[in-house]
Order: structure tokens, then sequence, then C-alpha cells
């Protein structure tokens, strides 16, 4: 026996029976192409149309086994097992939920709907929670399925940045409330819909307490996402063997701080070039105003949707830097007990650029071009890392897990826009 | 291809859940009649009784591409572990070779063929589906609406609009009780025979506003919205008052056969159907769908109101040709108004239009306020697709006429 699996290993990758204190490298591969997969993704549309949507959950699955069946971690493809029969419960109880709402908000039940919010921002951490455990329970890789082990209690613990938020919020209206007592009056005359009413003064220190909230939120924010990722490897377990997590908060800050940069950046880069452009085109309009009068509400129209397109545009090249850099951090500092490490050679200016590139053809093809796009991103992500085993892949060994989780985590998270894949 | 037996063994790995270590196995195939069924012989202990897994007790993988085979393919054997196989082309021929019966997923992804035909049956069922079956499903639904729903919800947007653009009307009284009273004389004289929901009685009433321009609207429930701007553009056009009376009927066509309630059926069965059909297409090509299908059942409902406005008209002995001169009226008033109001912001060199936005919430409006005018939709087909309301033109000589193709007798 061992011979057969050094066989198979020799052939997987360099590998070593006799020394097995030896750490061996195993870049991950992906063997799936976008052309292939776009076949799949149009059999997928195409029932979707054919059945009204309700085909969503078997084509939610289709994908997710594509990309992990086409996924080699250390020679063996990863397996994606959810149970069809949870998938579809969780999607028809979420479409129940969304009528539910739609009704509610439709009849103008604005008690129903307030509950209805209210009650998924509370339970938003469990939602969250039940996606991950749906996710990881429904990977395998080897024979092995992977769990993810945190108690509920420990993902509301996990939350408290989300709570926070609510406080920082409720501070700043009171605060602004104390400030300038005027400014509720004029909030419910806009609420009351009346014209034109009187803005009061704007203060700088009402300005600084803003600027406090909008930077705590920030603050908040990464720490929730901290909190996630790292409660998310730590309580993952692969068999007996389980996460490890080195990056700290400040490595988060740092990538936002980035970020922002970034972004900043691009929208600078941008205003220059639409000032040039626009100012060159106004010029041309003005010469031939006094024919265009229809058109001009059409100009304006377009230029309208044109300047919510830009932005889109200009965040997206700040987007992709934020998921590269937090990638690279992630896949960097990561690791299954003392088993293996991952490394990230991921660039971020070649990932920002294929972003960029799927971006525009997507959006030229009318969303065709799709999963190319999808397949190209993924393809990137997933060759850029490398893993390293200590002591052979055939060690990891663990309790049976039988159980298999609900589908309504991931049907939830699914319509929150966690993407299954990436 | 060389011929598989159903006997061949393949080579495999087998995981068994509890530890990453692979035991080599031989795998073979056994038809049976709900499908090939899985035959696993373990090699590391010698004399071992082969393990049997029935069809249904095997998660089966996939296949994505017939002419490139996957490097390696995994086969899910629940609870006992998995099963990596590196022959994958053997794999693929033994399960031919077992009666396998590849799911329309599979055919449709590896076979040109079938992906074409079911191109083709979806492009024609969804268009039966969009053009038919949705107003009917939307038809039969409002069945189960209550009275009590179409009121309440009536009440709000009238009331959200009594705050925003409608103003009360400045019409003297005693113009408004003429008016009352030919609406009610209409309303009496009403044959409940040209009713699609027959025990559907909503009390009808009108009331008056300004605002709008020349409009006039319907809310589910029967309350009717006539403007000071509609009965002003007949008075200048010198139009009986039976002009006013057909537009009051095609509005009680609206609150008859319903409509605002329909669209909102529709526009859920819309919005839900497309959004998770063509949302991983893209939001453009999804909302787009659902808008341009949407305006195609408001045109229809338009129809729809026309013709019940010419049968109750003809019923009552009314003549319908004023209605049709008010509605080329309006359009004729408004595209001056426009060109007008063009002609001032040049002027002014500024570029702000006050786009009038009706409220989404009443039942279509009696907008004569498209961006475009009637010549202008007429020449340029694909506005007319963009429109809430038929043809301004070809709805103003089939009211002259009386009679309309589309309308069925009833």
């Amino acid at each position: 026996m061992s011979q057969f699996s050094s066989d198979r290993d020799s052939a997987a990758g360099p590998m070593s029976t006799f020394m097995p204190q030896n750490i061996d490298a195993h870049p991950m591969e992906f063997t799936g192409s976008g052309g292939e997969y776009f076949r799949v993704w149009i059999v997928n549309v195409l029932l979707s149309i054919v059945t009204l949507g309700i085909y969503t959950p078997w084509a939610r699955r289709r994908t997710a086994q594509y990309f992990y069946s086409h996924t080699l971690v250390a020679g063996s493809p990863l397996e994606f097992t959810a149970q069809q029969r949870k998938m579809v419960m969780g999607f028809v109880l979420l479409m129940l939920i969304t009528l539910a709402y739609n009704i509610a908000a439709n009849t103008g039940q604005d008690a129903a709907v307030g509950v209805l919010l209210l009650t998924g921002a509370v339970l938003s951490p469990l939602i969250w929670g039940s996606a991950m455990r749906f996710r990881l329970g429904a990977t395998r890789w080897r024979g092995l399925r992977l769990q993810f082990t945190a108690h509920w209690k420990e993902v509301y613990l996990a939350s408290w940045p989300l709570f926070a938020l609510a406080l920082v919020w409720f501070g700043v209206f009171f605060g602004m409330q104390i400030l300038s007592p005027e400014l509720a009056d004029v909030l419910q005359e806009v609420e009351d819909e009346a014209a034109n009413p009187k803005m009061p003064s704007f203060t700088p220190v009402m300005g600084a307490l803003l600027l406090l909230g909008l930077v705590l939120t920030v603050l908040c924010f990464i720490r929730l996402e901290y909190n996630y990722k790292s409660l998310l490897v730590l309580k993952a377990q692969v068999g007996a063997e389980k996460g490890r997590w080195k990056p700290v908060y400040m490595d988060f800050v740092k990538v936002w701080l980035a970020t922002v940069a970034v972004f900043v950046l691009t929208v600078v880069g941008f205003s220059v070039l639409i000032g040039v452009l626009a100012g060159s085109s106004i010029a041309l309009f003005a010469g031939q105003s006094s024919r265009m009068g229809l058109w001009m509400i059409l100009v304006i129209i377009v230029s309208i949707i044109a300047g919510i397109f830009m932005l889109i545009l200009a965040s997206a090249p700040a987007r992709a830097y934020r998921e590269a850099r937090m990638f690279q951090l992630m896949w960097n500092n990561i690791g299954v007990s003392h088993v293996a490490r991952f490394k990230c050679h991921l660039k971020s200016s070649s990932y920002v650029g294929l972003r960029i590139k799927n971006m525009l053809l997507t959006l030229l093809t009318l969303g065709l071009y799709r999963p190319f796009a999808r397949v190209s991103e993924y393809r990137m992500k997933c060759e850029s890392v490398t893993l390293h085993v200590k002591g052979g892949v055939e060690q990891v060994a663990g309790a049976m897990v039988r159980q298999q989780q609900g589908g309504l985590g991931d049907a939830l998270a699914d319509a929150a826009g966690l993407d299954l894949i990436g | 291809m060389p011929a598989p037996v159903n006997t061949d063994l393949l080579q495999g790995r087998w995981f068994d859940g509890q530890s990453s270590r692979a035991r080599p196995v031989m795998v073979s195939l056994r038809p049976t009649p709900q499908g090939p069924s899985l035959v696993l012989h373990p090699l590391s202990q010698p004399g071992a009784e082969p393990v049997v897994f029935a069809w249904k007790d095997v998660g089966w993988p996939e296949a994505w591409n017939e002419h490139k085979p996957q490097p390696r393919v995994v086969v899910d054997l629940r609870d006992h572990g998995s099963l990596e196989i590196d022959a994958v082309s053997d794999w693929r021929a033994a399960l031919a070779a077992a009666g396998e019966r590849p799911g329309l997923a599979q055919r449709m992804q590896t076979r040109w063929p079938v992906l074409l035909g079911v191109t083709a049956a979806a492009v024609i069922g969804l268009t039966l589906f969009y053009r038919y079956g949705t107003p009917w499903a939307a038809t039969q639904l409002t069945r189960f609406v209550p009275l009590g729903w179409e009121t309440s919800v009536a009440e709000n947007v009238l009331k959200q609009m009594d705050d925003g653009t409608l103003k009360p009307s400045k019409l003297p009284k005693e113009r408004q009780e003429q008016l009352k009273a030919r609406f009610d004389a209409l309303v009496q004289q009403t044959p409940t025979t040209m009713h699609r929901y027959p025990d559907y009685r909503p009390p009808l009433s009108l009331e008056f506003r300004s605002g709008m321009g020349a409009n006039a609207f319907a809310l589910p429930g029967g309350k009717i919205v006539m403007t000071d701007g509609i009965v002003k553009t007949a008075t200048d056009q010198g139009l009986p008052d039976d002009a006013l009376v057909g537009v009051l009927a095609h509005e009680i066509g609206h609150v008859m056969y319903r409509h605002t309630t329909r669209m909102v059926v529709e526009q859920g069965v819309l919005n839900m159907g497309l959004g998770l059909a063509l949302g991983d297409v893209s939001t453009v090509v999804s909302t787009g769908a659902s808008v341009l299908t949407g305006l195609a059942y408001s045109r229809n409902h338009e129809r729809e109101a026309d013709c019940y406005a010419i049968a109750l008209m003809n019923h009552t002995a009314l003549p319908t040709a004023p209605m049709g001169k008010l509605l080329l009226a309006i359009a004729h008033d408004e595209e001056e108004e426009e060109e007008n109001k063009k002609k001032e912001e040049e002027k002014a060199g500024q570029d702000k239009t006050a786009a009038p936005k009706a409220d989404p919430g009443a039942s279509s409006p009696e907008r004569a306020r498209q961006r475009k005018t009637a010549e202008e939709m007429a020449s340029h087909p694909v506005w007319s697709l963009l429109s809430s309301h038929p043809d301004t033109v070809a709805r103003a000589s089939e009211l002259e006429k009386g009679h309309a193709p589309h309308c069925t007798k009833n």
C-alpha cells in the first residue's frame, strides 16, 4: 500500500516517503477552462429561464461542483458534496421570506417590514455562521470533510462590531440633536416632504462628530471582517487538524488604508480624464444647442447614468486591489495546525488589471463574458497558492463527520451576495 | 473506441473518510434497472469481500466535457468516503456501457444539438409564458385579492400624491357636480355582463384635482381622479362633455378589469422570474427585460380599457369620437408645451428639465405625457416599445371610428 501511495504522490509533486519530516511544496492547480465553464453556465441560465428561476439551487450546486472538481490540492480534487434536497429546501424557504417581505413592503405594512428587517439584522451573525458551516461541511478533500466548529455563542461574540456600529450611530444621532435641536425639525420636515426646508447652520463640531462616526463605522467594519475571517480559519478543521491564523487587526487596517489610497488615486485620475473629455463635448454641444433641445434631455439622462457607472468603474480598481491584498494576507498567514502552511504569490497589479479587463469585457458583451471572467479570476487566485506540507499528505486523520448542514444558510448567504466560489 | 465490458476493472484510490490515507482499490460497474451500481474491490486486504454501492447511494460526478475529460475524477460514496479515479475516459466509457442515463444538464453541456434544442424551446416557452401565461395567471390570482386591500392601497397612494404633485381642484362647484352627475349616470348604465370579475362591485366615485397637466387616472377600488387640466383642454377645444365621459369610461374600464392589482402580480412575477433567470447574466439584461415586458403589459391594459370604453359608450348610445379628439388635443398641447419650454430653456441657457414623473403606484395614469410626441412615435417603432401607452394617433382613430380591431366581442 505504501508502494502504491508513493507512486501516486510522485506523480502529484515532489514527495518523499523516506524522510517524513521533509516539507513538500504542492502548488494548487485549476484544470478548468473558460470555454468549458461557459457551457456549464449557459446551461444553468437556460434551465433557470425555462423553470422561472426555480433551477437556481441546482445551478449553484453544479457551479460549485465544476470549480471544486477542477481544483487540485496536492494532486487531489476538492469535492462539493452538499445534498441537493437541502439546498432546494433552503432556496424555497428564502423565496417564501422574500415573498413575505415584498408583500409587506408593497402593501405598506411598515410594522411587518420593520420586524422582518430587525429580525434579519439580529440573525445576520447566525446566518453567516450557518453559511460557513454549510460551505465547509460540504467540502471534502481526500475523503475528509472540512468542518466549521464555532459555537453560536462564539459567532455572536465575534459579531460585536455589528452591535457597536448600531451604538455609534445612536451616539452620533443624539449628539447631533444636542448640538443642534433645529436639525431634528428639519429631518422631520424632510420626511413630510415639505418643500425647501431651511438648512440649519452646520458647525465644525457637528462635522467633527459626523467624521468621528464615519471613522468608527469603518473601523467597526474592518474589525468585523477581521473577527469573521479569523474565526473561520481558527474554527475550521480538516480531520482532527485545526486551522492556524497569524494576521493581526492592524494588518487589516493597513490593507484598508492602502485601498483608500488606491481609490483616491483612481478618482483623481478619472476626474482629470472626464474633465478633459466633458470640456470638449460641452463645447461641441454648445455650438449646436439651438437645435438640440430634445436631445439635451437625453444627454442629461445619459450623463447621470454615466456618472453612476463611472463611480462603479472608478471604485473597481480599489475593490480588486483590496481583494488581492486580502487574499495575499490570508493565504500567506494561515495553515493547518503543524501539518501545512500556505504561501501566496498573487501580484496585486496583475489581479487588478485582470479584473478591469474582465469588467470591461463583461459590460461590452452584456454579461456573456462573465463565465470567462469568473474562471480567469479564480484561476489566478487559485494557482497563486502553494501548499507546504510537513510529513506527507497521508497523515491527516480524523473522526468521521456525518452530519450534513441545512441549505438555508447558504441560500441566505447567496442572497446577501456571498459567493460560493472565490 | 475500445468496447469496454462492464466487468472491466478500473484502478482507483479509496479514501474512507477517516483519514487522508489512500487505499488502492479496483472499481467495476454493474448495470441495474435503476442505473449502474458500483463495486469496490479492496486490494489492501487480500480476500476481502467486494463492497457494492447501489445507484442511489453514490454521488455520480457530472461529465463537463466529452472531448477533454478532467485529469482526475472523484466519486462521492457519501458516508463511505470518496473514490479517486485517474482513467477518466475509461470511467466514462464504463458508465455508458453499464447503462448510465445522463441528466439533461449534462447532455446539454456535452452535446451541441441538445443545447441548441433546449435554447429554442426556452425562447419559445419564455415568449409564450410572458406573452400569455403571466397575464392569465395575474387575471386569475387577482380574483383572490380582496377589495379592502385595493381600497387601502388606493388611499395611501392618493394621500402621497396629494402631498406631492396634486393640488385641490379649482373647478367651480357647479361644474364638478355637473360632471359627477354624468359620471353617476354612466355608472348606473354599466351593464354587468361586460365584467370579467362578476362578483367585483367596487364603489365607483369621481374626484377632481389640479396639477399633473391634462390627465385622469383610476385608483384600484373604484376611485377615479380627473385633473382640471383635462377639463380645461376639452372646453378649449370646444368638445362636448361626451369626450370627458369617454375618458371616464376608459378609467372605469381600468377599475373593472382590476388593472392595478393585475399589474402588481405581473410585475412581481417579472421581477422575480427574470431576476432569478437572468440575474447571473447581468442586471442590465434582467432589468431591461422586465421593464420592456412590463410596458407591453401596460399597453395591453390600455387597449383593454379603450375597448371597455368603446363598448360602454356604444351601450349608452354616446359618441366616442370626441374622446379621440381630446386625446389628440392633449398630445398636441404637450408637444407645444415642450417646444415652448425648450425655447425658454435655450434662451436661459439652462439645461435643467423638470422631468415630471408620474407616481408609480397610481394605476396607469392617462399619461399622454410621453417624452415623444405621437408623430415622432409613429415614425420610430423602437420608441413605441418604450412607451406605457399604445400609439396615440392609432388610439384616437379607433375611438373616432368607434371600434377597434383588437377588441373581442364579449
